[in-house]
């Protein structure tokens, strides 16, 4: 039995006020139907990734809400994992195929962050480090910003290397007509922005966005007809890490990407430098160095000089090319939609249909999504069919 | 963390911290505070390795008579104190907790 | 005997100059500083109250204390406890870890609450009720700005752990006896805070001779009558300081000389830390008195009332400042170890921004 994923579809990210969560997930999960070509009766459970709804919004009992919101009368599972819930929710899909309960699931993830003031969300968001954390006064920014300087304490990594990525990814930006944002950003804009948690700056971190992304899964079996547009998942795997940061066993690398890469390298039987092109998590400008070091594409403490040099930048890469969509910074990160969206973007990158940000000969991708300061962490790889 | 019973219940915690001597392996400096925290910003806010643990806290107290060397605030000596953390509501019981000093 | 086993003192780091407060008045400065006899004073972090000053103070007096469970009393006096009901001894003495078994009580009087606390427990002790107890001051002090009190009014707390010279192991006994207490009160409202209202308010010039003047005088004569000492039968002399001119007129009027009175003078350096002030200077002079030496005592609370002491520093004295000067926690150490703020950041330590 082989996993596919038939349908994908996402709404723009960006400061949507007029749009809401319901009127998001209808397009997405309407949208990846479409794309999939089948009836919403041919959907037997509905996973959704979210994480803010609760505590911002007062709405909890998601599963319930977007299955009747979308009339889909099915098992309905709201899975939550911080920023890594879009992607939780399809490895939870996964599972719920690979049990033989279901055979066709949809999974849509989706945030509404801009109905509250950004002090809130920043409260809210830290709902995913630990309380030593929040009572130390720490923020998303703070708590990678003291990786960052650990990382450049160790590595000689360096404000502008970091400020590189950002560049790297509002570029890719301006190519996805889904993205948030749409200018280009020089390294010395990004090196002039306000502090928000030394050495990060307001530059160095994705903003606040709303949106939603959703694809449709299904079980195939031997002989049964795969379609060119399908798309394989041939791994699916998650790690977990201690909660707090200061429980970490080191600053610099997150030990839970690096599990769940392992796992998922050899669940699809291929080793990093087979990736054509990857979705990582760069919540900040510092997270998306880690990734390329700890998902195995370069050498502790390398991946920022080649980064700043162009290598994983669409048009002059030589081999991998990362965050094509722009990234959490280009694109946007409405937290539990970005899981789904990576694999989203992996999609179309793989049939051939990603436009003007298309990488040229991509035969495997990888999504990687992160939840808090590394506690969690997804690794989704996708072959084309 | 305004809820009486779980500061009571924290009691033990805050005070097992007390008082503990420890070197600081990596901080930041946070200008753009989280909700009840504004009135203390900016602030440090800095991971210690204390003797068999690590935590993280605010770094409070500047140290006196010197400038922040050039490897910054990592390898200070600071020793946990207690001080109000989260800024109360003008009803609710007052919460304290661990921070750490320069220590001298 | 009853007397002094230990203790503690905690000063916040900050300073402010009074100069820089007189300036964002548009007052002269160098007049304020020669009216009060005052040049600069102790400011609370943001996150620094009553509540953790007392903690600091009573964890240096009992922090080589093996017996903190036989702590039987832990009496907080202050002006600025942080609730109107809930008291900040219990929430010093969670933290301190001194078990169950004690009366705690919070003590309001102006600025003699803390030594109030202070008889109290010496009364508990000598009847033998309990063998050791805990006496605070400690202040976060609060002033109207633009008041006059805005100059003086700083932050700083003091701990004495009492006890009876019948120690248990380890006990290393008294190291300055209570030879005599008493004290003088009356109904006199010359400073005064309404429940509810944020900063005092105090009827000007009636706060000295009525006041402070009326009650010092008389807790030091009953003091002398009751122990038949004078002035040139003391070695030093501690008073209350609201400003740096009341303590130095008081001490000459009683008889006593500059060198008598000079160890004492923390609110040269530091202003007023209300609760923690004669405390602070009674510290302040155990720090370097000598074993034998006698130390006169008198606090002063406005409402009002003063406290009087006599104190005789004992041969334990010196073992205690050996230790205390090595963990560089003198009252002298922590007055030298300061960062100015300007007026705005004094502000916003304060709360009033």
């Amino acid at each position: 039995m082989k996993i596919y994923i038939i349908g994908a579809s996402t709404t723009k990210f960006g400061e949507l006020w007029g749009i809401s969560p319901r009127t998001l997930a209808r397009e997405a999960v309407g949208g990846a139907l479409t794309d999939a070509g089948i009836k919403p009766a041919a959907v037997e459970a509905l996973f959704v990734g979210n994480m803010l709804s609760g505590m911002l919004g007062g709405q909890e009992h998601l599963g319930a809400f977007f299955a009747d919101e979308l009339g889909l009368g099915v098992p309905a599972f709201k899975i939550e994992g911080a920023c890594a819930s879009g992607g939780l929710a399809i490895h939870a899909a996964v599972a719920g195929i690979l049990s033989g309960q279901y055979k066709t699931v949809a999974v849509l993830g989706v945030e509404k962050m801009t109905d509250h003031k950004p002090e809130d969300v920043a409260t809210a968001l830290m709902g995913a480090g630990s309380e030593e954390e929040r009572l130390a006064g720490a923020t998303f920014p703070g708590l990678y910003a003291m990786l960052a300087r650990a990382h450049m304490a160790k590595f000689g990594t360096s404000e502008e290397q970091l400020a590189a990525v950002a560049a790297k990814n509002h570029f890719h930006a301006t190519l996805n007509p889904n993205a948030q944002f749409h200018n280009a950003l020089t390294v010395e804009q990004v090196m002039r922005s306000s502090k928000i948690a030394d050495p990060l700056k307001l530059l160095d971190c994705s903003p606040i966005s709303d949106g939603a992304s959703a694809v449709i899964l299904t079980a195939k079996s031997k002989g049964q007809r795969v379609k060119s547009k399908d798309v394989e998942i041939v791994a699916s795997a998650v790690a977990t890490d201690t909660l707090g940061l200061a429980q970490r066993e080191s600053l610099t690398e997150l030990k839970a990407t690096k599990e769940a890469a392992k796992k998922a390298y050899k669940q699809a039987g291929i080793e990093p430098k087979d990736v054509d092109m990857a979705e990582v998590h760069d919540c900040f400008t510092i997270a998306e160095v880690l990734a390329m070091e700890d998902l195995g594409f370069y050498e502790k403490g390398k991946a920022a000089k080649a980064i700043a040099s162009g290598d994983t930048t669409l048009g002059k890469s030589k081999k991998l090319v990362v965050n094509p969509s722009g990234g959490l910074k280009g694109c946007g990160h409405p937290v539990g939609a970005t899981g789904v969206k990576q694999v989203v973007e992996l999609v179309e990158q793989l049939r051939g249909t990603a436009g003007k940000r298309q990488v040229s000969g991509v035969n495997v991708g990888l999504a990687h999504n992160v939840g808090g300061s590394g506690a969690t962490a997804v690794v989704h790889i996708l072959k084309r069919a | 963390m305004n809820s009486p019973v779980k500061i009571w219940r924290n009691q033990g915690k805050i005070a097992s911290l007390l008082g503990k001597k420890g070197v600081i392996i990596s901080w930041t400096m946070v200008r753009v505070p989280p909700a009840g925290f504004s009135d203390q910003a900016p602030y440090p806010v800095v991971l210690v390795q204390l003797e068999g643990k690590r935590i993280m806290a605010q770094l409070v107290d500047p140290p006196v008579g010197g400038q922040v060397g050039k490897k910054g605030l990592i390898g200070m000596k600071v020793i946990t104190v207690i001080r109000r953390v989260v800024q109360p509501s003008t009803e609710g019981v007052i919460p304290y907790g661990i921070k750490v000093k320069p220590l001298w | 005997m009853v007397g002094i086993v230990s203790y503690g003192t905690y000063i916040p780091q900050y300073r402010i100059n009074v100069s820089d407060i007189a300036r964002a008045w548009k007052k002269e400065p160098s007049e304020v500083v020669g009216a009060l006899g005052v040049a600069e004073k102790s400011v609370p972090g943001t996150d620094e109250d009553a509540v953790t000053i007392a903690l600091e103070a009573g964890i240096r007096a009992i922090g080589g204390i093996r017996e903190r469970g036989e702590i039987e009393a832990l009496f907080v006096g202050s002006e600025s406890h942080p609730y109107a009901v809930n008291p900040t001894s219990t929430i010093v003495g969670e933290l301190l870890g001194i078990g169950n078994n004690y009366l705690a009580a919070d003590l309001e009087f102006a600025c003699k609450a803390g030594t109030a606390g202070m008889q109290a427990i010496a009364g508990l002790i000598a009847s033998g009720h309990i063998r050791y107890g805990l006496a605070i001051g400690a202040d976060t002090a609060q002033s109207k700005p633009h008041d006059v009190l805005e100059y003086t009014s700083a932050a700083a707390g003091a701990a004495f752990l009492l006890g009876g010279n019948k120690g248990s192991k380890g006990d290393k006994g008294v190291i300055a006896e209570l030879f005599a207490y008493t004290s003088y009160s009356s109904d006199t409202p010359d400073f005064w805070r309404r429940d509810g209202i944020r900063y005092p308010s105090h009827a000007g010039r009636f706060t000295g001779e009525p006041a402070y003047f009326a009650h010092v005088m008389g807790a030091a004569r009953l003091i002398m009558e009751k122990t038949k000492i004078t002035p040139e039968t003391v070695d030093y002399c501690v008073f209350h300081m609201p400003n740096g001119k009341f303590p130095r007129d008081v001490a000459k009027r009683l008889g006593f000389t500059p060198e008598q009175l000079a160890p004492s003078l923390t609110v040269d350096h530091i202003g007023n830390p209300y609760s923690a002030s004669a405390m602070l200077g009674l510290a302040a002079v155990l720090d370097i008195a000598k074993p034998g030496q006698k130390i006169f005592m008198v606090s002063y609370g406005s409402g009002a009332g003063s406290d009087g002491f006599l104190w005789e520093a004992t041969a334990a004295l010196r073992q205690f400042q050996t230790v205390r000067q090595k963990d560089n926690k003198t009252v002298r150490e922590q007055m030298e170890k300061k960062t100015y703020v300007d007026y705005v950041e004094y502000l916003k330590q304060t709360h009033k921004i």
